[in-house]
């Protein structure tokens, strides 16, 4: 339903193939179970694809965890993600909530993918609300897991659309720790996790720089120019001295995204635009 | 032993205006609706609303003008988006609003319901999230030294839960195939100082005897059992039945404005008078459509 004929690759299928490459063997990532639309393909559609990329094009073994559910049949995803559909889908393992989410305490989780209204430059993230959170401009839907994903995965890695609005100085309410406010915050608060490694938006990635622990552009997308991300970013954007091309994907990535892996695009189906 | 199955009425005449009251549930699964239906009919007022992930269950309330505080993780309408009357009354300032992490939630009855004081976490530390929560607190680790932040339990006054099956004595099971976001309700049920449980079905104590393990709360854990089939409707409901998908969009069209959500409140709650009627209103064929596995593998 988005993949066009003159089109060689969709953004979705691009941000898939990127976060695929960097998974990594004997990984363990948790996929909230999240709602429909833009908002899935971000937070559910590309990590789940990108999980079972990585499988298939470079035979790793990496272990998803979609929120209570243990390596799901993503060729058997139920279209609708209410109990009677998820308690057919063929899994490993449904454990409760509350044990899944130790899995995040006890330092087992090695990548986290995370989104939000919010981001700043130290990666700090906000799903909470725009304005003063006593009496908010726009009230969203809350931290949700997001503060125990960024506090304790060993790393976490952002997908979300590239704007001014949402690449801001300051978030107005900072539910998630990304780096804080000071390079070390949070080696100083004893967080256990790593914090975020990669941002990934429809005009390029970013990488943080471990002595600033600020955001850097690493790669802009093809046809997308520093002036286009200044354009599309609220603080000043930072350039990796060895600022690149964003790879292109492999048709041998690509092919094995739409003939084997999500055939019917129920996953990547909501195209970044 | 002590006959613990009540009405709608008499149950929730145990919460009280400005009461801590426990919800069960998460997102759009299993919310005890057809007590919060009735605590809207009996307009309570000035209530801290607890949970751990939540959704219309809070919204309706916060529509229905019953609430004064909410605490939990997320409030939000699933597909749907965000929750309409929980938003405005945020923007306006007229709740105030304790964030937690999912975990940080459900510490708060986890601590109770394990008779603990606390629980510690390092989720929160550096966030905005304890600045508006008043239960966490940084606290020293006696033996590392390490900062962590304690999260102080929550004994609500109120706790209502759905659950599938109980005896006329409260004993409440869940049948084997249940979705395991809904398992902290254990913890929620067993936090507060009165528990009121809504079951799909009332059974004999010889069914709930032959399937021991399948029982999460002994009777010791509940106050009352309270009859409600499609007690949790719009919301799903484990195997037995799934989101009612028009009557959420329908609701969530309403939330969107003040006017309508009081005529949805007048029609489908106030006039409706009790969860029979409600059930009704919704009709057989809506109900058919959502049952779409009406045995369980069991």
């Amino acid at each position: 339903m988005t993949r066009t004929a003159n089109s060689r690759f969709t953004e979705a299928e691009l941000l898939t193939v990127l976060v695929s490459r960097d998974l990594e063997d004997e990984g363990h990532g948790f996929i909230g179970l999240g709602t429909g639309g833009r908002a899935f393909t971000m937070a559910v559609g590309i990590p789940s694809v990108a999980a079972e990329l990585a499988r298939r094009h470079r035979g790793i073994d990496f272990v998803t965890q979609y929120g209570v559910a243990f390596e799901p049949d993503l060729a058997r995803t139920p279209s609708n993600f209410a109990d009677p559909h998820l308690l057919a889908w063929p899994s490993n393992a449904q454990i409760r909530v509350e044990e899944c989410l130790e899995y995040f305490r006890r330092g087992k989780m090695t990548i986290s993918f995370m989104s939000g209204a919010q981001i700043d430059k130290r990666g700090n993230l906000n799903t909470v609300c725009i304005g003063r959170q006593g009496a908010p401009k726009v009230r969203l839907v809350g931290p949700i897991a997001q503060p125990d994903q960024c506090t304790y995965a060993r790393s976490t890695v952002v997908i979300m659309p590239q704007e001014r609005r949402t690449f801001v100085e300051k978030v107005d309410f900072r539910s998630a720790m990304g780096f804080g406010d000071a390079p070390g915050d949070r080696k100083r608060l004893g967080l256990p996790g790593g914090g975020p490694r990669k941002v990934y938006t429809d005009l390029a990635v970013w990488d943080f720089d471990p002595q600033t622990e600020t955001m850097r552009v690493t790669t802009l997308h093809e046809g997308v120019t520093r002036e286009d991300l200044i354009a599309a970013c609220g603080f000043t954007v930072d350039f990796s001295p060895q600022l690149g091309t964003t790879p292109l994907p492999l048709n041998e990535e690509l092919n094995l995204i739409r003939e084997e892996i999500d055939p019917q695009c129920l996953m990547l189906g909501a195209r970044i635009t | 032993m002590k006959i613990k199955q009540k009405s709608f009425a008499e149950a929730v005449a145990l919460i009280h205006d400005g009461d801590v009251v426990g919800i069960g549930g998460h997102t759009a699964r299993r919310h005890p609706m057809a007590l919060v239906r009735e605590i809207v009919r009996q307009r309570k007022r000035r209530l801290h609303v607890v949970g751990w992930n939540n959704g219309i269950d809070m919204d309706l309330l916060i529509g229905a003008g019953c609430v004064e505080t909410v605490e939990t993780s997320y409030i939000g309408l699933g597909s749907f988006g965000l929750a309409p009357n929980f938003r405005r009354a945020a923007e306006a300032g007229r709740i105030r609003v304790i964030e937690h992490s999912e975990t940080t939630a459900m510490d708060r009855f986890r601590a109770a319901s394990m008779g603990l004081p606390f629980l510690t976490t390092k989720t929160g530390i550096g966030t905005d999230l304890p600045k508006t929560a008043p239960s966490m607190r940084e606290i020293t680790d006696p033996f590392t030294g390490g900062t962590w932040l304690a999260v102080q339990a929550i004994v609500p006054d109120v706790a209502i839960v759905h659950a599938h099956t109980a005896d006329v004595y409260g004993n409440v099971q869940l049948d084997t195939e249940r979705w395991h976001d809904t398992s902290p309700d254990v913890m929620i049920a067993r936090s507060a100082n009165t528990t009121i449980v809504s079951v799909e079905q009332i059974v004999s104590t010889e069914a709930i005897r032959s399937r021991p393990i399948n029982t999460i709360l002994p009777r010791v854990d509940v106050t009352c059992v309270v009859e409600a089939p499609y007690g949790a409707h719009p919301c799903c409901c484990d195997a037995r039945y799934d989101y009612d998908l028009e009557h959420l969009g329908m609701y969530a069209r309403s939330a969107a404005d003040p006017a309508a959500i009081e005529r949805y409140i007048a029609d489908w709650i106030d006039a409706t008078g009790n969860n029979d009627a409600y059930i009704d209103k919704v009709g057989a064929r809506s109900l058919m459509k959502v049952s779409l596995k009406r045995s369980t593998r069991q």
